[in-house]
């Protein structure tokens, strides 16, 4: 075949902004025609980009991967929640969410993140277990066991563009940051952290940023997404299975990339969707099945297989 | 209202305290020579336990089995299937950094407990089998505890004395310390690792059996063994057997002395704290050990 | 001239191993220094005490007229020393310009501008947008020995700075280390190659399991009857 990718990527990578922009206008312009169904499908596909670009922020660009990231997700949603069932308007709820999260994030992160990068994933296995028994604890507030319901309000739409936002906007972060300064200094704690604290960089502070960075839209998206459910239990906001999806999105588009996250959540979503319901342990075999499988063969996702074949910039 | 705290109470607490943490010992011992001998956290390995405790239920529930007697099974088969893991898969993680064989672990961990579900459901199970307590004075301890832990105790000296006086032990050893010199000692080092890796599943395995009597059985149980397990390392300090078996005990007694003052709920959090606490204060654990 | 690197009896311990055991030295600014001892005789532990990556058990170490034991390696490299790796630690994944621009902070222009002087000084300004993992060993050791110049310190430790090296590319780097000296730098190499030590340092200190065997100009070093025990055994 007389067809070379690379040279296919490269001239249809002109064709990618206007692309992108002619995108944008139709999925703003969507819940004007499509589906209830589609637009909740739709705000779900946003949800997942918006979580596992903010894994990448942490995990791909440090190096330092977090096990227990919905942490700040179920944070989110139970600090949404309980301020929609005391009057608070849900944007607004969804916001402080997110701000509950990123001090999550420090009150976590300030102790863990002093550790080296394996002793620091450790820490953040058991996070998941202890925020789950939290929830439960705390049953006054949070409803316990039995979980918290929201007043209905039929959002989806104004969700769905809510949810949007955030995806657009950890997207630009994401890119702001990987050609920044700013970013090369979190990509060395990944590289050899020793070498860059020798050359001056004082990797705990930077750590704690991205840490903090990557808190916040899980935060946001979770308080979205307890107004758009409108029952939320321990189970169902803090599930191992939210980690490992993202953990998958980013390891199979590319960790540590700007695009890679959004590529691995649409193409897991869809792949979600269709097996995720049916089959949901075959469904969580596979994905054990696609870590081991990228860990071994394509360490770098599917975008970093591409750049590296095809001398593609680090910034995509 | 404050409970009153009587030496009895505590006493009973010390002891079963003890009586936990000899499982816990010997579990963890398991991780400590995947770490040690490979440098791999083995996030897999609380799903090894849940393999092991399935073996004794299914000889159980269908032959009536003894769960004890089982350990002559439920061993040797996941000894197998991790040296498959560790020929297969592990291996090629080996000399990449650290994160890596922790993501790969991960992966593993995640299918093997939803192949359980799969095979099994996420049915609770149990093996009833002995219940009740010895009566020792005031003092009353379940039985299947203190068996637990006498069979425990008994596998970890077995595995220390392997260790200590055998060849193969003292290799697994000398590749612990130093890869590079047990090599040019002559040492098969790709031979050790397959062997250090089943022997730490199998060790799992017995901590799977021992708790079916004790405990429900369910495709998840392993995650909280999992992550004990790297506490009692982290305690012991990180290369170091013996401080495993140090760390295992003094995480039954922080737990079982937390029981006295806090709810069942929190226990977890009790385990965490502690992980949190020791890593930030001495990360080479209370005896010392090598670091990542 | 003044000192300006007082280590004062040095103690670090690894389990049951004293790796450091008591040793002082003291440096003049302005002249290139010599570490030199057989393996395992605590030369590279004892920069990573200097340095902050390692804590030490007990002694002083003042930079300065200010103490800097205790500080986290990145406070140190701002205070003014700069250091290499004995395995080369450059960044693989940055490319080499980035390697030297992650080092400063402040004006990105005039970063870009003295990262592209240091590559034209080491005749490296061709490959500023390599990635530093694609470079050959010994354009990475230059990357790395530019990286430590990014600041302009005015310590700085060299730890084997011609391990693996070819001989034009060595005479390259110490002729740079000769004009670092000359601009008032002070430099401490650690070094196997002795005709490299001889040839270039003015003071040599000898290290022997962890204790400073002898001190002075490399012609006394030369013939010291202790230190050709140490070398060569009992």
């Amino acid at each position: 075949m007389n067809w070379n990718l690379g040279e296919a990527l490269r001239r249809w990578a002109r064709w990618f902004r206007p692309g992108l922009g002619v995108l944008l206008v139709l999925l703003i312009l969507y819940p004007l025609w499509g589906t209830g169904y589609g637009v909740r499908v739709l705000l779900q596909l946003f949800m997942w980009i918006a979580l596992a670009q903010s894994w990448n922020l942490i995990s791909g660009l440090t190096g330092y991967v977090s096990f227990g990231h919905v942490a700040f997700f179920g944070m989110g949603a139970y600090t949404a929640g309980i301020l929609v069932t005391q009057g608070v308007l849900w944007p607004l709820a969804a916001l402080a969410g997110g701000a509950m999260a990123v001090i999550l994030a420090f009150v976590i992160g300030w102790p863990c993140l002093r550790l080296k990068g394996p002793y620091f994933a450790i820490a953040m296995l058991g996070l998941n277990e202890v925020l789950r028994v939290a929830a439960s604890y705390f049953e006054g507030l949070t409803g316990g066991g039995l979980g918290l319901s929201l007043p209905t309000l039929d959002a989806s739409v104004r969700v769905y563009y809510a949810m949007g936002v955030v995806a657009a906007a950890v997207t630009v972060l994401t890119h702001a940051i990987v050609t920044s300064r700013f970013g090369l200094r979190l990509m060395t704690i990944r590289e050899d952290e020793v070498a860059a604290e020798a050359m001056g960089i004082d990797t705990f502070r930077y750590k704690i940023y991205a840490f903090l960075l990557s808190a916040a839209a899980p935060g946001i998206v979770g308080g979205l997404a307890a107004r758009d459910m409108g029952y939320i239990e321990p189970v169902s906001v803090f599930p191992l299975v939210t980690t490992i999806t993202m953990i998958v999105m980013v390891l199979f588009g590319g960790k540590g990339t700007i695009w890679g996250p959004v590529l691995g959540a649409v193409i897991l979503f869809g792949f979600q969707e269709l097996v995720w319901a049916h089959f949901p342990h075959a469904h969580q075999v596979l994905l054990g099945a696609i870590i081991i499988t990228v860990v071994l063969a394509m360490p770098r996702g599917i975008l970093g297989v591409l750049q590296q074949k095809y001398n593609l910039p680090r910034t995509i | 209202m404050t409970p009153v705290i009587t030496p009895i109470m505590l006493g009973q607490v010390i002891v079963s305290g003890l009586l936990a943490g000899a499982l816990y010992a010997m579990v963890a011992l398991g991780l400590g020579l995947i770490f040690g001998v490979m440098r791999v956290l083995n996030v897999a390995h609380g799903p090894l336990l849940m393999l092991g405790a399935y073996v004794t239920y299914w000889l159980f529930s269908t032959l009536g089995l003894n769960p004890y007697l089982s350990l002559l099974v439920s061993m040797p088969v996941v000894f197998l299937i991790g040296v498959a893991l560790q020929r297969f898969l592990v291996r090629r993680v080996v000399d990449a950094p650290e994160l890596s064989s922790l993501l790969l672990t991960f992966g593993i961990s995640i299918a093997l407990v939803n192949l359980a579900q799969l095979a099994f459901t996420s049915d609770l199970r149990s093996v009833e089998f002995i219940t009740g307590s010895f009566l020792i004075g005031p003092f009353a301890f379940s039985k299947s505890r203190v068996i637990a832990c006498l069979f425990a105790g008994g596998i970890t000296a077995l595995a220390f004395l392997f260790l200590q006086k055998t060849r193969l032990g003292k290799a697994i050893r000398a590749v612990s310390q130093s890869r590079e010199v047990a090599q040019v000692c002559g040492i098969n080092v790709q031979r050790i690792h397959l062997f250090a890796f089943g022997l730490a599943s199998a060790l799992a395995a017995a901590g799977g059996t021992l708790v079916t009597v004790m405990v429900a059985i369910q495709p998840e149980m392993g995650a909280v063994y999992t992550f004990k397990s790297f506490l009692v390392i982290v305690l012991g300090g990180a290369g170091n057997y013996p401080g495993a078996l140090l760390g295992g005990l003094l995480l039954g007694l922080v737990e079982q002395l937390a029981s006295l003052f806090l709810t069942t709920q929190v226990n977890e959090a009790v385990a965490y704290v502690l992980l949190v606490l020791v890593l930030l204060l001495r990360p080479t654990g209370l005896l010392g050990g090598r670091s990542t | 001239m003044p000192i300006i690197l007082q280590v004062k009896n040095l103690v670090k311990r690894f389990g049951g191993v004293t790796a450091v055991n008591g040793v002082s030295l003291a440096l003049e600014a302005g002249k290139i220094y010599g570490l030199i001892g057989p393996n395992g005789s605590g030369k590279t532990t004892l920069f990573n005490c200097i340095t902050g990556i390692e804590e030490r058990d007990a002694g002083a170490v003042g930079f300065k007229g200010r103490r800097i034991d205790g500080l986290k390696p990145h406070q140190i490299f701002h205070r003014g020393i700069g250091r290499t790796f004995q395995i080369i630690r450059v960044f693989p994944e940055l490319t080499a310009r980035e390697n030297l621009m992650v080092v400063t902070s402040g004006d990105l222009e005039r970063a870009r501008q003295r990262a592209e002087e240091l590559l034209r000084f080491v005749k490296l300004e061709r490959l500023a947008d390599e990635y530093a993992g694609n470079l050959s060993y010994g354009q990475q050791k230059l990357v790395e020995f530019i990286r430590v110049l990014m600041t302009d310190p005015e310590l700085i430790l060299l730890d084997e700075p011609a391990a693996g090296v070819n001989r034009t590319l060595l005479n390259e780097l110490l002729d740079a280390v000769r004009a670092l000296r000359d601009r008032g730098k002070t430099i401490l190499l650690v070094e196997h190659d002795m005709k490299v030590v001889m040839g270039l340092c003015e003071t040599v200190f000898v290290l022997d399991h962890g204790e400073k065997l002898a001190e002075g100009p490399p012609g006394v070093i030369q013939s010291d009857e202790r230190v050709i025990e140490a070398y060569f055994g009992r």
